[in-house]
């Protein structure tokens, strides 16, 4: 808009002081239709937190080596993105935080494997609940950049990378695709030129996808491919068809040979294979066949040949579309690893197996370290685990945060806690701040198996918490460590219940104990799940077709209850009146009662937009009316990723959509919540991300400040603090504290050069415990919330040119404290802990570490004073004490008042010794100069010198070299005790300080003698000689800070 | 705001030039151009800055010297004692522990890097490719709620922890005015190694002809500069390792 020639920019800037008076005028008028409501300035430096948890981190579906550097591994996650460590796995940093979060593969370079790094997205092993992926990156800078590579967008999941050795710009890439619906996306992918143009040159159909390529190192004419057969629907899940296969290719992929000999041939499932990295001839498969004679692994010796059938154990046939990674020992091609429930290993070629030591279960994904094979790492759905021992004893990597939360709740506690549960991890519950950071050992376990919602009783220290398919719904008694068990049971005449793998639950906002769930009914109980009655018909479709799953899973059968469909899946009452309460199913119904259940209004007709039987995930009431709610739907499970989100304000009757352009087409919605205050700000969970909105829809952002695009599966809202909190499927819970500058904005506000936010009052919060932070130098530690005063205010324009400085002052506009300003363009956001600047020291040896203390200020109202260039804005903001504080307001005042008596006494004390030091000086000119004067400065300098032994330590270091403390330590001492404490003073401080008190008076009155006799001597000689005095500082001059 | 109406600004800038390629060099130079011309710059032998680091209730005084050969000193001032947190000659380079308050060298890693560094005065993309460096243009990122260019800069690598590690910064230059505001660079050892150090600047102004940030923050700490002073007088001994004293005096 304003880019100017760079000649005259110059001049320009030299006027700057001129312009700056000018140009707001002028932009004005100019600017006022320009602004708009969304883009990423809008939330300037307004930053998400992660407080994972780790402890129990999150599905893995691809580990990956450095092929020289065996520091170097990647984990690519099922939902959280790919992460690097650079120390042997003891830790790992994320490098992948601007794209889809669900990762199929990470491969190497194998020639510059420090810069070149190919990504492809969507995780592999499909179950019920995975995330999606967008597509192949590739990274030419060892990971800090990332390129999408043009011609896979559609991919939706990506299983395998290969790279010919000798010349890495010719690349092949295995295209699982999309596991809800056909794609002809799928197939083997080759490159020639590094990613520019690509060929598909091996397609079997468009139900069939790539589930491993290999290339023989030794000669990379010679390509494996293994083929799948599969397809998932919300109901059920199928693997296995005759499409399944494996194919060679022998001339770079222009051919392909289906091999069939000696190998099981007709309906096949996923088929694993693996090359040993020591003989190439050498390849493993494991097939899916669903007949046990030939279901298992298979090796061929001679390149794929001939096979034969070695092992068809449990740990080598268990669910094949979990587990299918086989991994080679890379200098032994008789030790061969398989993923499964626990992972085996073989030491003979693969004729038998042992399960390998305890670790969380189900492994996807193996690999030895590249130089010492007794070191295994193990990608499970519980994190990365090492081995030291060859695979016996595992111990897992603890600073991954990739929890995979279904759905969270938030309870009013100080700090607030989050509750939870997670895919394969149980239930959890943690604060959302503790002492030192929120780390592994916050977290409290409520529940097993696969986790989903988890909520706490609306008034008693009770929680709710269940397992899959609300197989056990339990009701915790935290107070009393008691559980009892309270899901709904059919009762005689009632058909069987079908309740989600996500089973919802709800609590009433009127009646404390009554608690619902729904299976395909609306069970409620009033007395927190003892006794249930059904308050509706069958509110699903009940399409009998879709509810055999006894024959889910294809060759392999697979009815782990994931697949239950046709149940209820979200149930919402209205904040405002508990007789209406919306229904939402997974196969596309919208239902209404309006009189606790007595009647029932199916919607579903009414809903505009929404194909029809697209999964309701999430339904909120509103508390801005009635009949206001928002409804989101997705239909994935059908391959439709479309956003769908609906609002109605007349019961349902009527819908809108409120989706935009704006929004990821792919980025379909799990979750929606309004903002209290504001009706038009909005908070939209999508696979790829957060999205916001501050005009009802009319206008998203996506928020990505230390936000990755994670899928959002559930946000809250916590009412006290107005923190946004996401329940995320890859990176644990992320936090946006107090989104209430938000609700603020609007045109008008935008457009403004600055805006100050309104703020509630701050209060100065006293906990003050301990936080030993032992054993967690490898540990996630989450973020606290920041306690200190939070100053908020709009910048039109990003402040580059020019001086823009912030200080807090008193009502009467003394200065406080100075702050550092953020200068982003859109929302600032400033921290002030209260305090004053610490008191000037006396000089000394060495540093008297209590002189650090500042003191904080006394609760009331300050002023934040803002100046940019010639301008000044300023704001009052008010500071309370605590009020869980156990010191009544006069013992408050009295620690006040002798705080600031022992920071003047501790300045006093810095200018008496600046003026010792001062005088010392000029005399040691003199006497150095002024053989005459000799004597009188001599005797001056010692009489001072001696005082100031006893004022401050001269001698010794800040360690245990240190000299015993002087005054100016002591001082400091009960100075820091006093300031720092949050309790009244202690009757051993008052005593102190009289002792302290009477130590400076007698010093004083030394100074004052020595001045009198030594000092005055000495200056008579220097009037005498015209010799000038020691200058020293005016003691206004001496404390000024800064 | 589609055109700019105002005859003030007009004024003032004179000339509109809607810029739409932009390679990495006309971006650096645009960028030397209005911060005093590249001329200025490469007379430039050396640089003092005077600034306040805001830690915890507490201004400390800051002083920095840079020179164009190469020599740096931080000094900081607390509790009227002149701590000098980093200095280094040229070939050696110290600090001072905090618990004797003595200098000590650092390590060998360490100084080889620092020496690297050298050449980074006045600016690295100062005649950058005499330097060795390389720089490439990214695109276009919001940075600090607005537009920016993204320039990659390539340094000589570094050694980190007996590792040769490449040295690599990402400087976001403002789209409008070209002024960097946000330099990233990798955080090579430690707890956070694999995570990015943030720096932004702001509050440019001029100093005789030359246009430096005066405010920064690294990792959120701020420093607010106060004065800096061009080729200032420089005594060779402030960077130089200090003869070992040993503490004689006793009290009495």
């Amino acid at each position: 808009m304003r880019r100017t020639s760079v000649r005259l920019y110059r001049n320009a800037m030299k006027k700057y002081l001129f312009s700056i008076l000018i140009l707001p005028l002028t932009l004005n008028i100019s600017t006022a239709q320009e602004i708009s409501l969304k883009g990423k300035e809008l939330f300037g430096n307004m930053k998400a937190r992660h407080i994972g948890p780790a402890l129990m981190s999150g599905r893995i579906n691809d580990l990956e080596n450095h092929p020289t550097n065996a520091r170097i591994l990647y984990a690519g996650a099922a939902g959280g993105g790919v992460w690097k460590s650079n120390d042997g796995g003891a830790t790992f940093a994320p490098i992948f935080d601007k794209h889809a979060q669900s990762i199929g593969v990470v491969k190497l370079d194998p020639k510059n494997p420090d810069q070149i790094i190919w990504v492809g997205t969507g995780e592999t092993w499909t179950r019920n609940s995975v995330s999606v992926g967008n597509g192949l990156y590739k990274s030419t800078d060892g990971g800090n950049n990332w390129k999408e590579i043009p011609g896979f967008e559609n991919s939706e999941r990506i299983a395998s990378i290969a790279i010919n050795p000798n010349n890495t710009d010719e690349v092949y890439v295995g295209v699982l695709g999309a596991l809800w619906s056909d794609s002809e996306d799928r197939g083997v992918y080759k490159t020639t030129d590094g990613g520019k143009t690509w060929n598909k040159i091996l397609y079997v159909g468009p139900s069939t996808g790539v589930s491993d390529v290999l290339m023989d190192p030794n000669n990379p004419n010679v390509l494996f491919a293994s083929m799948w057969q599969f397809r998932r629907t919300a109901w059920g899940f199928n693997s296995g068809g005759e499409n399944s296969a494996i194919y060679k290719s022998t001339d770079s992929g222009k051919t392909w040979d289906k091999l069939t000999n000696n190998l099981p041939t007709g309906k096949l499932g996923r088929i694993g294979i693996a090359m040993a990295p020591s003989d190439s001839k050498i390849i493993y498969a494991v097939i899916e066949t669903g007949k046990k004679e030939t279901n298992g692994l298979w090796r061929s010796n001679d390149s794929g040949t001939s096979w034969e059938h070695l092992n068809n154990d449990f740990g080598l046939t268990v669910r094949p579309f979990y587990f299918s990674r086989i991994t080679v020992d890379p200098k032994n091609p008789d030790i061969v690893v398989k993923g499964g429930l626990t992972g085996s290993i073989s030491r003979d070629g693969g004729k038998t197996f042992k399960n390998l030591g305890n670790m969380h279960s189900d492994i996807h994904d193996i690999v030895f370290d590249i130089k010492n094979s007794d070191i295994i790492y193990s990608g499970t759905d519980g994190g990365v685990y090492r081995s030291w021992d060859g695979g016996s004893t595992f111990e897992i990597v603890e600073n991954l945060p990739l929890s995979q939360f279904y759905h969270i709740s938030v309870d009013d506690a100080e700090p607030y806690n989050v509750y939870g549960g997670l895919q394969d991890n149980g239930s959890w519950y943690g604060p959302s701040s503790a002492p030192g950071g929120v780390a592994a050992r916050d977290w409290n376990s409520v529940g097993y198996g696969d986790g989903f919602r988890v909520l706490k009783h609306p008034t008693k220290n009770i929680i709710y918490s269940e397992m899959q398919g609300a197989a056990n719904v339990w009701r915790y008694d935290v107070d009393r460590n008691r559980t009892t068990t309270v899901q709904p049971q059919p009762k005689k005449g009632d058909p069987e219940l079908r309740f989600n793998w996500n089973a919802p639950m709800a609590v009433s906002n009127f009646v404390p104990d009554r608690f619902y769930m729904g299976s395909q009914f609306l069970h409620r109980s009033d007395d927190m799940g003892d006794s249930w009655t059904i308050i509706s018909p069958d509110l699903t479709t009940n399409d009998k077709t879709k509810q055999d799953q006894a024959k889910s899973g294809g060759l392999s059968v697979d009815n782990s209850g994931a697949e239950k469909y046709t149940t209820i899946f979200t149930i919402a009452e209205s904040p405002l009146d508990q007789n209406i309460i919306w229904v939402g199913t997974d196969d596309g119904n919208v239902q209404l009662t309006t009189d606790g259940g007595k009647t029932w209004t199916n919607l579903t007709e009414n809903l505009i937009g929404i194909p029809k039987n697209t999964w309701v995930y999430h339904i909120e009431a509103s508390v801005h009316g009635k009949g206001t709610a928002y409804a989101v739907f997705e239909g994935h499970t059908t391959g439709d990723m479309k956003p769908y989100a609906l609002k109605t304000t007349d019961y349902g009757k009527t819908w809108k959509s409120i989706i935009s352009e704006d929004i990821d087409s792919k980025a379909f919605v799990r979750n929606i919540q309004e903002d209290y205050v504001n009706e038009d700000l909005l908070f939209l969970g999508t696979e790829l991300g957060l999205y916001v909105t501050i005009d009802g829809g009319k206008n998203w952002s996506e928020f990505t400040n230390n936000m990755p695009p994670v899928a959002v599966h559930f946000i809250e809202l916590q009412k006290r603090t107005n923190d946004v909190v996401m329940g995320t499927h890859g990176r644990g819970v992320i936090i946006i504290d107090d989104i209430s500058p938000l609700r603020e904005l609007s045109s008008e506000i935008l457009n403004k050069e600055v805006h100050f936010f309104k703020t509630e009052p701050f209060t100065m919060t006293e906990d003050s415990g301990f936080s030993g932070s032992f054993g967690t130098e490898t540990q996630f530690v989450g973020d606290n919330k920041n306690t200190a005063a939070q100053i908020v205010y709009y910048l039109k324009k990003r402040h580059t040119f020019g001086k823009m400085e912030m200080e807090i002052q008193d009502m009467q506009g003394n200065k406080i404290t100075s702050l550092s300003p953020g200068k982003s363009k859109g929302i600032n956001i400033v921290s002030w802990d209260f305090k004053t600047t610490s008191p000037k020291m006396a000089q000394a040896k060495t540093l008297a570490f209590s002189g650090f203390t500042a003191p904080r200020v006394p609760a009331g109202k300050y002023k934040v004073v803002l100046t940019k260039g010639s301008e000044t804005y300023s704001q009052d903001i008010e500071i309370k004490y605590d009020e869980k504080s156990i010191t009544t307001l006069e013992q408050r005042k009295e620690q006040e008042a002798l705080t600031k008596k022992l920071y003047d006494m501790v300045e006093d004390l810095a200018f008496m010794v600046y003026e010792i030091n001062e005088t010392q000086t000029k005399a040691t000119e003199v006497m150095e100069n002024n053989p005459k004067g000799k004597k009188d400065s001599q005797k001056l300098y010692t009489a001072l010198e001696n005082l100031r032994k006893d004022l401050v330590i001269t001698t010794g270091d800040n360690y245990v070299a240190s000299a015993d403390p002087e005054l100016r330590e002591k001082m400091a001492d009960l100075y820091s005790n006093v300031a720092a404490n949050f309790n009244k003073v202690s009757g051993a401080s008052k005593a102190n300080y009289e002792l302290i008190s009477e130590e400076f008076s007698k010093a004083k009155k030394r100074y004052e003698n020595i001045m009198e006799k030594e000092g005055k001597k000495f200056n008579s000689f220097l009037e005498k000689n015209n010799i000038p005095k020691a200058e020293i500082q005016s003691k206004e001059e001496f404390l000024k800070k800064g | 705001m589609k055109i700019i109406k105002t005859l003030t600004i007009a004024l003032l800038l004179t000339v509109i030039a809607p810029v739409t390629a932009q390679t990495a060099d006309e971006i650096i130079n645009n960028y030397f151009e209005n911060t005093g011309g590249k001329a200025a710059w490469e007379k430039l032998e050396g640089v003092k800055m005077s600034a306040t680091a805001q830690a915890q209730g507490m201004e400390i005084p800051v002083e920095i010297y840079q020179t164009k050969d190469g020599k740096q000193l931080i000094k900081i001032n607390i509790q009227g004692q002149d701590i000098t947190q980093l200095a280094f000659d040229g070939n050696t380079m110290w600090t001072t522990n905090f618990m004797t308050l003595a200098p000590e060298k650092s390590d060998a890693e360490a100084t080889a890097n620092m020496k690297k560094k050298t050449k980074d005065f006045p600016s690295p993309f100062l005649n950058y490719k005499d330097k060795g460096f390389t720089v490439e243009l990214m695109g276009k990122e919001t940075k600090e709620g607005t537009e920016t260019y993204k320039i990659k800069l390539t340094q000589e690598p570094m050694m980190v922890g007996g590792v040769e590690e490449p040295n690599v910064s990402y400087y976001y230059f403002d789209t409008e005015n070209y002024a960097p505001i946000v330099v990233e660079s990798e955080i090579k050892q430690g707890n956070n190694k694999g995570q990015m150090n943030v720096t932004t600047m702001s509050d440019y102004q001029e100093v005789d002809g030359l246009y430096f940030p005066f405010s920064l923050s690294m990792a959120g700490q701020g420093i607010q500069l106060k004065e800096i002073v061009l080729n200032p007088e420089i005594d060779a001994a402030m960077f130089a390792f200090p003869a070992t004293t040993t503490d004689t005096e006793k009290k009495e």
